[in-house]
C-alpha cells in the first residue's frame, strides 16, 4: 500500500489536493471534528428526545447518567500492525539472505510470537486474511479493511521474490512451532506425500466456505490462536496443545500439513526469483547438510537414470499421470458437487431454512425457549426472506462444489505428476516450495563455516567434482 | 543469492543467457504478480480504510442467552448496557426483580440477575436508578428480557470494545438466534437504543 | 535422521503413498466430522439456563373467567392504539394515521385521516369525534369532517387517552403526567392529577405512554396511574376521591412495572382493566375488588411473542385496550395482532 500521510481522524482519507499545508488541513479537520461531536451530543440529547417518550422530571434535579461507550482499538493501530509486518519481513529477508544467521532468526521468531502472537492475540493474521479476501471478491456488501488486504498481499508478494521468508520467523504460528522443535523426527515419505496435499484441500475448503459467507473455518479451527488468546473452546485448546507437543518432535506440523496460506506461499516460492541456498557460494556435494533439514525439505543431487529402459518407464508413468489428470478433475468436480448440499448446511441461514421447512405445521412454542427454538420463532416472522436467501446460498454451493471438487482433483493430479517427474539437480539445496528459510542448514555447510570465519579455507579437493553423476559416485566425501 | 557461482574446478560449459526453466519461472512470476495486482485492485475498490468491529443490533436481539456462553473469552465481551433516557425508573423494575418478588428490596432472592450485577439506588419517591456493574455482568440477557417484556426496554446487550478481541468471525455471531450481530465501523462501534423496544 | 534407503522402487513408493493417502482421508475425515458435530450439536439445543420464565403466570384459573368470545374481527389500519364505542354501538379505533369507524361485526363505516399518528380517540353522545395526535387534539363531526384543531399544550405533550364527559373533554397527557380538562371549544380549563401535597394527590407516575382516562357513570374520572399500579378516581375539578390497585403478577393485581394500560367502565361502575406484559383483561368492582377475568394471558398468543414485532418505535410494546358497548359487551383491541374480540358475559 502506498504510504500516505493520513490524519488520525478516521475516514479523513485522501490528502488535500489544493496544496494547503498539511498542518493547516489537520487543524481544520480537528475543528470540524469537534463541531461534529458537539452537534452529535446536542442532537442526541435534544432532537432525538422529540420522538422518545420523555423520562420523568426529577424534583431533586437528579441528572440522568450517560451510557458509557468505551471506544474500540484506534484505527491507526491497524496501520502500525502492517508497518511491523513489513519491517519484520524485511528483517527476516536480511537475516536469511545477507546475514545468513540462525540466531537472528530465533530472536525475530521470539519477537513475532510475542507481538503477533500474544500481544495481538494471533488475530489479525495472514492465514485468515485469505478468507476475508475471498469473501470480498464474492460479496459486494463486505468491505474488507485495508490492513487485512495488506496482511494478505505482503507475504505473498515477497514470496514471489524471496521464498517463504514469512514462514521463517514472522508468522506467529510458524515461529511458535519452530521455537518448540527440539528433537526432529523424519516423517516417512509415504505419509508425508499425501499429507502435503492437505494444505491445498484446506485452502480450497477455506475459500469455498468464506466466499459463500458460511463460516471462516480457518479461523474456527486455528489451533494456536486459543493459546495466544489464552482462552477458547476446549477442543481447540486441546488440539493446539497436542499439535505443539507433536511439534516438539515433528517439525512444524501445522505449517507443513495444514496451513492453507502456506499452500499459496509454496506456489509463490516455487517461482521465486531468489532461493535459499545452503552454501553461501558453491556446493561440494559433501553431504554434510543431507540430514540437516528437520522439515524434510533438503533435496539431493539427482541425475537422469542410467539406461534408456528406465527413461521409457518414467515417461510412460508420466503419460499415465497426465492422462489421469482430466479424469481426476471431472471426478473431483462431480464429487464436490454432490457434497455441495450437505456443505451448505454450515451456513446458518441454510440450516435455519431447513429447520423452518421441517417445522412447518408445528404449533409455535412459548415460554422459556432454547436458542434454536427462539431462532425458529424469529424465522417464522419472515419466512420468505430466509428461504430465498437459503436458496441463493445453496446455488452458490452448487457452483462452488464443482470448483472445489475440481480443485482437489487438480491438486491430487498435480501431486501425482510431480512424483513422476525427475528433476535434474547438481547440488544439495532445499526444495523451493517446502523450505521455510529457517537457516538451520547453513551451519552444516563447510563453506558457510568458512564464510563465518569458523574454519580456515582449504584447498579445493583433488580430482575434480562429478557434476552430473549421482552423488554416491567418486569424490565429494572428504573435502576438508 | 549468488546461485550461479560454480565450483572453481568445474568445467566451463556453454550456459545460455536464460535457461528455459528460468524463463518459465520468470513468466510464472510475472503472471502471479499481475494476478495479485488485479486481486488487490478489485479488493481495494471494496475495502474500507477503517476497520470493522462486531456489534449487536438491539432491535434484533431475542435474548437467547448465547452471548454469555459462546464468546471465546472466559468472561464474555458482551455486557448489558442501560439507556438511561428510556428507563422509567420504576420502583418495581421488571429487569431487576424476579416476576414475583417477596419484597421490593435488594435481597438476592428477589433479584433477577444471576450475578447481582444490577445496582439499585434510590433517587426520590418513587424513582430508583438502576446501573450495571460490568465487572459482574455475564451478558445472559435475563434482565434484558424482563425489561423488554414488561417495561420500556432500556436494558439491552452490547459488545464492549474494551474487552472484545475483535475476532475475524465472531463466535457468538455464528450462533446468534436473532441474527443480531453485524460489522460496524470501528470509529462508531456501538448501536445504542435511542427509542424503546 | 537416518539415511534414506535409495533403492526403493517407484511402484512401491506410489503404493505406500496411496495407502498413506487412504489412511489420512479416513483420519482427517473423522477428526473434522467429530469437531464439526461437537461444535454444532452443543450450542442451541440446550435450554437457556438464564431464561426469563413466566409461563406459570400465563395460566388463568378457568373458574375465574366469566366471559366468552362471541365475535372477532380484524382491524382495518395497522398500528392500532385505542378503542372506544360511540353512539349506536359504533366501534372507533385510533390506528395508524387516523380513526377507523366500524360496526359491531367489523365492517368499515368510515375512515378519518388525521395526517399524523392517531394516538387516542373519544366520541361524544352527538357523534362528535375527538382524535388525539401526539401533541394536539383534533375535532371531527360524526361524518368525519374536520371541525377544529386545538392548540398544543406545550413541550413533552404525549396524548394517550381521551374521554368526553358532560361539557368537558379530558385529554390524558402521558408526557407531562397530567390529565388536561378542555371545554368543548378547545379552551384549556384545568389540570388533573398533578402532584399536589395540599390536596393529597401523589401524582401520576408514567414510565411509558399508556395514560388512559375514562368518565364513569358516576361522573368521576378514572385514570390509570401505571407507575403506582393503581386506578385513581378524580372529580372533574381535580380532587382525588379514591384509588385502588396493587402490584403483583397474581391475578388480582397488576403485573409488571407499569400497568394497567387501558381502562373501560361498565354502566354499574365496575372497572375493566387491560394489562401488557402478561396481557389480560379483568373486571373489578366499583371499589376495586377483583371480580373476574374477561380474557386471560394464555388467550393472547400474538401478544405473548410481542418482543419480536418489528417497527415498535415509541414505547408501544404489545398491550391491549378495551371498550364497553350498550349491551355490556366488552371489546378487546389487541395491539399486536391488530384485531378486536367481542366478549360477552357467560350465562
Amino acid at each position: 500500500m502506498r504510504a500516505e500521510t493520513r490524519s488520525p481522524i478516521p475516514g479523513a482519507g485522501k490528502p488535500n489536493p489544493d496544496g494547503r499545508s498539511p498542518k493547516f488541513e489537520l487543524r481544520r479537520r480537528w475543528i470540524w471534528f469537534l463541531w461534529g461531536v458537539l452537534l452529535l451530543v446536542l442532537s442526541a440529547s435534544v432532537a432525538v428526545a422529540e420522538h422518545r417518550f420523555p423520562p420523568p422530571d426529577f424534583e431533586t434535579g437528579h441528572q440522568l447518567p450517560v451510557t458509557t461507550t468505551r471506544p474500540a482499538r484506534a484505527v491507526w493501530f491497524q496501520y502500525l500492525d502492517v508497518a511491523v509486518l513489513a519491517a519484520s519481513l524485511g528483517m527476516a529477508n536480511w537475516l536469511i539472505y545477507k546475514r545468513r544467521s540462525r540466531k537472528g532468526l530465533i530472536v525475530l521468531s521470539i519477537f513475532s510470537v510475542l507481538y503477533f502472537g500474544f500481544w495481538r492475540k494471533g488475530c489479525i493474521c495472514a492465514i485468515g486474511s485469505l478468507q476475508n479476501v475471498s469473501l470480498a471478491l464474492c460479496d459486494r456488501s463486505y468491505a474488507v479493511p485495508v490492513g487485512v488486504v495488506a496482511f494478505f498481499l505482503l507475504p505473498l508478494a515477497l514470496a514471489l521474490f524471496a521464498g517463504r521468508s514469512f514462514c521463517a520467523a514472522v508468522c506467529p504460528h510458524g515461529a511458535l512451532q519452530d521455537l518448540v522443535l527440539l528433537k526432529p523426527v523424519k516423517v516417512p515419505a509415504w505419509l508425508e506425500q499425501p499429507l502435503s496435499v492437505l494444505p491445498y484441500i484446506y485452502l480450497g475448503a477455506g475459500v469455498l466456505f468464506s466466499a459463500t459467507g458460511s463460516a471462516f473455518i480457518i479461523c474456527q479451527y486455528d489451533p494456536f490462536v486459543p493459546i495466544f488468546r489464552m482462552s477458547g473452546r476446549g477442543l481447540m485448546v486441546l488440539s493446539g496443545a497436542a499439535l505443539l507437543l507433536l511439534g516438539v518432535f515433528v517439525g512444524r506440523p501445522y505449517c507443513r500439513f495444514l496451513c492453507p496460506y502456506g499452500a499459496l506461499l509454496k506456489l509463490g516460492a516455487i517461482v521465486a526469483k531468489w532461493r535459499v541456498r545452503v552454501t553461501p557460494d558453491y556446493c561440494t556435494q559433501c553431504r554434510l547438510c543431507e540430514a540437516s533439514c528437520p522439515f524434510g525439505a533438503m533435496r539431493e543431487p539427482q541425475s537422469s537414470p542410467a539406461g534408456a529402459q528406465a527413461l521409457v518407464k518414467d515417461r510412460q508413468r508420466l503419460a499415465w499421470m497426465l492422462a489421469l489428470l482430466p479424469v481426476l478433475l471431472a471426478g473431483g468436480g462431480w464429487l464436490g458437487h454432490q457434497l455441495g448440499a450437505p456443505a451448505s448446511r454450515l451456513h446458518p441461514t441454510v440450516s435455519l431454512a431447513d429447520q423452518l421447512v421441517r417445522a412447518e405445521g408445528v404449533a409455535p412454542k412459548f415460554g422459556a425457549l432454547s436458542p434454536d427454538d427462539l431462532a425458529l420463532e424469529r424465522a417464522r416472522q419472515e419466512p420468505k426472506e430466509i428461504l430465498t436467501e437459503a436458496a441463493g446460498i445453496r446455488h452458490k454451493f452448487d457452483l462452488g462444489g464443482w470448483i472445489f471438487g475440481a480443485w482437489v482433483g487438480l491438486v491430487i493430479g498435480t501431486k501425482l505428476i510431480s512424483l513422476s517427474v525427475r528433476r535434474k539437480r547438481t547440488d544439495y539445496e532445499p526444495d523451493r516450495g517446502e523450505c521455510f528459510a529457517c537457516a538451520r542448514c547453513f551451519e552444516y555447510c563447510p563453506n558457510e563455516l568458512v564464510r563465518r570465519g569458523l574454519m580456515p579455507a582449504a584447498a579445493p579437493v583433488e580430482g575434480g567434482v562429478a557434476r552430473s553423476g549421482p552423488a554416491s559416485a567418486t569424490v565429494g566425501g572428504s573435502s576438508v | 543469492m549468488k546461485s550461479d557461482i560454480r565450483h572453481p574446478k568445474a568445467e566451463p560449459e556453454e550456459q545460455p543467457a536464460v535457461t528455459r526453466r528460468q524463463f518459465l519461472r520468470n513468466g510464472a512470476r510475472a503472471a502471479a504478480l499481475t494476478g495479485l495486482g488485479g486481486l488487490a485492485a478489485i479488493v481495494a475498490s471494496r475495502s474500507a480504510a477503517k476497520g470493522t468491529v462486531w456489534q449487536i443490533d438491539p432491535q434484533k436481539c431475542v435474548r437467547c442467552g448465547n452471548c454469555a456462553t459462546a464468546c471465546v473469552l472466559e468472561q464474555s465481551a458482551v455486557k448489558c448496557v442501560h439507556a438511561f433516557a428510556i428507563c422509567g425508573y420504576c420502583q418495581l423494575c421488571t429487569g431487576y426483580f424476579e416476576p414475583e418478588p417477596n419484597d421490593l428490596n435488594t435481597g438476592a432472592e428477589n433479584c433477577l440477575c444471576p450475578t447481582a450485577a444490577i445496582k439499585r439506588t434510590y433517587v426520590e419517591d418513587p424513582y430508583y436508578e438502576y446501573t450495571i456493574d460490568e465487572r459482574l455482568c455475564i451478558g445472559c440477557a435475563k434482565c434484558v428480557e424482563g425489561c423488554n417484556r414488561f417495561g420500556n426496554g432500556s436494558l439491552f446487550l452490547q459488545v464492549r470494545h474494551d474487552r472484545c478481541v475483535s475476532c475475524n468471525e465472531c463466535a457468538i455471531s455464528k450462533v446468534c438466534a436473532g441474527d443480531a450481530f453485524r460489522r460496524v465501523p470501528a470509529d462508531q462501534p456501538y448501536l445504542l437504543k435511542t427509542t424503546s423496544h | 535422521m537416518k539415511n534414506r534407503d535409495r533403492n526403493i522402487t517407484r511402484r512401491r513408493f506410489l503404493r505406500e503413498t496411496a495407502g498413506g493417502a487412504g489412511l489420512l482421508t479416513v483420519g482427517s475425515g473423522t477428526f473434522a466430522a467429530s469437531v464439526g458435530l461437537a461444535g454444532a450439536a452443543s450450542v442451541g439445543k440446550d435450554p437457556n439456563p438464564f431464561a426469563y420464565d413466566v409461563e406459570r403466570l400465563r395460566k388463568t384459573d378457568p373458574k375465574l373467567i366469566h366471559y366468552e368470545q362471541i365475535g372477532r374481527f380484524a382491524g382495518l389500519s395497522p398500528d392500532p392504539r385505542r378503542i372506544v364505542i360511540g353512539p349506536e354501538d359504533r366501534v372507533y379505533i385510533a390506528a395508524g394515521n387516523g380513526v377507523s369507524v366500524l360496526d359491531r361485526e367489523g365492517t368499515r363505516i368510515n375512515s378519518i385521516d388525521l395526517g399524523t399518528a392517531a394516538r387516542c380517540v373519544a366520541v361524544a353522545g352527538d357523534g362528535t369525534i375527538y382524535a388525539g395526535a401526539r401533541d394536539h387534539v383534533e375535532v371531527f363531526d360524526s361524518k368525519g369532517k374536520r371541525l377544529a384543531t386545538w392548540d398544543s399544550p406545550g413541550k413533552r405533550t404525549w396524548f394517550t387517552g381521551l374521554a368526553v364527559g358532560g361539557n368537558d373533554v379530558f385529554a390524558a397527557d402521558a408526557g407531562n403526567r397530567v390529565v388536561l380538562r378542555y371545554e368543548k371549544s378547545g379552551k384549556l380549563a384545568g389540570r388533573i392529577g398533578e402532584k399536589n401535597k395540599e390536596r393529597n394527590i401523589p401524582g401520576l407516575i408514567m414510565p411509558s405512554p399508556y395514560l388512559d382516562v375514562k368518565v364513569g357513570h358516576d361522573g368521576l374520572l378514572r385514570v390509570n396511574n401505571t407507575g403506582r399500579h393503581r386506578v385513581e378516581a378524580y372529580t372533574p375539578s381535580g380532587d382525588l376521591e379514591l384509588s385502588w390497585g396493587k402490584p403483583t403478577s397474581a391475578i388480582e393485581g397488576f403485573c409488571g412495572c407499569c400497568n394497567p394500560v387501558g381502562l373501560a367502565m361498565l354502566p354499574d361502575g365496575r372497572h375493566v382493566t387491560c394489562e401488557k406484559g402478561l396481557p389480560r383483561v379483568k373486571v373489578y368492582s366499583p371499589e376495586g375488588v377483583f371480580q373476574s377475568v374477561v380474557a386471560g394471558a394464555e388467550s393472547f398468543v400474538e401478544n405473548a411473542k410481542a418482543t419480536f414485532v418489528k417497527g415498535t418505535e415509541d414505547c408501544r410494546l404489545g398491550g391491549l385496550d378495551a371498550a364497553v358497548d350498550s349491551q355490556q359487551r366488552i371489546y378487546i383491541l389487541d395491539l399486536v395482532a391488530n384485531d378486536v374480540r367481542v366478549m360477552k358475559h357467560k350465562a
